[in-house]
């Protein structure tokens, strides 16, 4: 009976709310159609109940304690487990007519195209490279596909991308109203009107992921998980604006991709050796230098918002050696790393060739560097694939 | 350990929305409010599950299609995910009946219109 008792209460309480919102919330005429809507829903939430409700007890999802419950039973479910879809069904259809009220077409026009907005805005194309560090860094260490590797990695696919560029393009709508690149494959321009909607999207994607991540792992996790949250924010929020202090905005750049690994590895509990330290290293300095070239281009549309970045500061020319002698170091750190590790110092060689044509450029010229850069998004995917071939390797030699 | 069940869950989440996002019922007509009814349903749901725990009602089961990952004592972690679709499924069932039955009104007004 203890089970009927505690149903009976909530729905009550779903009940009197449902009331309070159905006669506040409609419109003259609106409460007739309202509880003729919610009669038909309930009568295909009871179908529902009674079929699926079955089917997860059958499956022993869960059980009861026959003591409380009636012993009345629908198929295999508890006749007091259809109080839940009943207290659902009286009270929020309710709350959403009283939140809809009178505003029923301004709100919805108002963040329309908030969705394909903040997906442009992601950078879909650069997805992947916040993903694939985190599944390959977990999948090489476990050696297996678990729950943990395919919500992280959605996680870094895509809400990790929403945040980023999200919280980005809001705080940088000065810089980027100038800058017609702009709106096309390196991201859009958002509208003002876009802007608080953009953060809350990405608090509300992002968070329970993070917590659930948080949830499997340790310390480890956590901390890692922290900075590279913190990476994320930083990296734009007013404020903070990393990426307009130099070398701290290459350094948070590149954390943005190495984190996921790092996050990755801390899940799957890697051991720390010195050949993985060079390679997160590598990974890192190879981060710091594709960030600093793609600042490279934006030297006079950041200068005119008065926006600064390592290459502002230091100057195209600078930047673009800076970049060049990172990837070099890159390389050759991985020459340092266990077998197969040195194949990937090869990796290097491209960025270089497509980026040493700019050694002599100047402030005024810095703009022409965006062929390059263009260029870029394509090698990562070229990068990428060498990388894949040499962890199948080290798979294979390890197995 | 087991995904079935949560990867049906997320799977019925995801069918959910895409009848969400073809019709324009709940989180495409209105976001913010679509975001608050399942919040405030989420939290009505989980507090109903965790006085039924408290009694001594629920019992979580052994089955192999669950992952066994707890969030508390008797609370899988597949809970909160199956109360979201269950409000998702709730909201599009009651958002696609009253356009039904606002359609049926609208098309028996017509036909007064043209016998008169």
């Amino acid at each position: 009976m203890t089970y009927l008792w505690l149903a009976l209460a909530f729905i009550a309480a779903a009940a009197v709310a449902g009331v309070l919102f159905a006669r506040h919330g409609a419109w003259r005429g609106e409460a007739g159609k309202h509880w003729k809507a919610v009669g038909l829903a309930f009568a295909a939430l009871a179908v529902l109940t009674a079929v699926f409700d079955s089917v997860m007890i059958g499956m022993e999802l869960f059980h009861y304690d026959a003591s409380h419950i009636l012993g009345v039973k629908i198929g295999l479910a508890p006749i007091e487990d259809f109080a839940y879809p009943l207290a659902g069904v009286v009270a929020l259809p309710g709350l959403w007519m009283w939140l809809t009220r009178k505003r029923k077409d301004s709100s919805s026009s108002n963040l329309k195209g908030l969705v394909p907005q903040a997906l442009l805005a992601s950078r879909p194309v650069s997805w992947i490279n916040t993903a694939y560090p985190f599944a390959a860094a977990m999948l090489l260490t476990t050696r297996e596909v678990d729950w943990v590797l395919i919500v992280g990695t959605f996680y870094f696919l895509i809400p990790y991308n929403l945040a980023m560029y999200g919280i980005n393009d809001v705080f940088d709508y000065e810089s980027d109203l100038k800058n017609p690149r702009k709106g096309g494959i390196e991201g859009a321009l958002l509208q003002p009107h876009l802007h608080r909607p953009m953060l809350w999207l990405a608090a509300i994607t992002n968070i329970p992921f993070l917590l659930v991540l948080a949830f499997a792992g340790g310390p480890a996790a956590w901390l890692s998980l922290a900075v590279s949250s913190f990476a994320v924010v930083a990296y734009s929020v007013a404020g903070l604006r990393f990426k307009e202090r130099p070398v701290l905005d290459s350094l948070t750049s590149s954390t943005h991709f190495v984190s996921p690994a790092v996050v990755g590895l801390a899940l799957a509990g890697a051991n720390v050796t010195s050949g993985l330290v060079i390679l997160l290293a590598a990974f890192f300095l190879w981060g710091m230098a594709a960030h600093a070239f793609g600042a490279v281009q934006d030297i006079e549309p950041d200068r005119q918002a008065g926006i600064g970045s390592i290459a502002t500061v230091i100057g195209g020319r600078r930047t673009v050696r800076l970049a060049v002698g990172l990837w070099l170091v890159a390389g050759a750190a991985m020459l340092a790393t266990p077998w197969p590790g040195p194949l990937a110092a090869v990796i290097a060689i491209p960025y270089i060739v497509n980026c040493a044509p700019y050694w002599n450029v100047t402030d005024t010229t810095a703009a022409r560097t965006n062929v390059a850069w263009r260029r870029f998004i394509w090698l990562n995917y070229g990068s990428g694939f060498l990388v894949t071939l040499i962890f199948i390797l080290q798979w294979s030699l390890t197995s | 350990m087991g995904v079935l069940y949560l990867v049906s869950l997320l799977l019925g989440i995801t069918c959910m929305l895409l009848l969400d996002h073809r019709f324009r019922l709940f989180f495409w007509r209105d976001a913010k409010a679509a975001a608050i009814v399942t919040a405030v349903g989420l939290v009505f749901l989980l507090a109903w599950d965790l006085a039924g725990i408290r009694l001594g009602i629920f019992l979580r089961g052994e089955g192999t299609i669950a992952t066994g990952l707890l969030l508390a004592p008797e609370l899988p972690i597949e809970e909160p995910v199956f109360l979201i679709f269950l409000v998702l499924c709730t909201m599009v069932l009651y958002t696609g009946a009253r356009r039904l039955l606002d359609r049926i009104s609208l098309r028996l007004a017509e036909r007064e219109r043209e016998n008169v």
